[in-house]
């Protein structure tokens, strides 16, 4: 390997690592918060509607995060343009 | 970064450029920010989920109303967020 493909390597590696800790975060935390709202009082299986539950929830979780970090990052930009973040000011 | 095994070993990265090296100094510093915002995201959404998602769950979509209470829960997070850095600071001037 030559300078260019290790570090392109690299990248590739660190992207994933990064990508993979990402999407095990927002499951356990789908799995957390869905369980807590469809499974309120577990049964002996798990029913046809809270299947339903479990499934719309997830979606819904993720448009949720997807509005969070979009708003999150318009925030943090117009803060850092008003320097809010400074300490001196 | 996750303790995921790199297969790449000193050998290789002796062969790395100078000019490669600033700028995978460059990318991790982009990805720490990056990864600093999406584990604070994550934080967010569980807190304004609890705060904002209250009703029966019936259908996969977002509607107006939360999608609105999450917009202004993560806005006034932040407000709070900055005006106790404010006083804060305040405390440390007196």
């Amino acid at each position: 390997m030559d300078s260019e493909a290790v570090k392109k390597e690299i990248i590739r590696q660190a992207l994933q690592a990064t990508n993979t800790t990402n999407a095990r975060i927002l499951i356990e935390n789908i799995n957390e918060k869905c369980f807590e709202r469809c499974v309120p009082k577990p049964g002996s299986s798990l029913s046809s509607s809270e299947q339903t539950c479990l499934t719309q929830c997830m979606e819904k979780y993720m448009q949720a995060w997807n509005q969070v970090n979009a708003t999150y990052i318009r925030r943090i930009q117009q803060e850092m343009a008003n320097n809010s973040f400074s300490s001196s000011s | 970064m996750s303790s995921q095994e790199f297969t790449i070993d000193q050998a290789d990265l002796n062969k790395l450029t100078e000019k490669d090296k600033a700028e995978l100094r460059q990318f991790f510093s982009n990805e720490e920010h990056r990864s600093r915002i999406q584990s604070q995201s994550h934080e967010l959404t569980a807190i304004c989920w609890k705060k904002c998602i209250t009703s029966t769950i019936k259908s996969g979509q977002l509607d107006k109303n939360e999608q609105t209470c999450l917009s202004n829960c993560v806005d006034r997070f932040m407000d709070a967020n900055l005006a106790t850095i404010k006083h804060l600071r305040n405390m440390r001037q007196q």
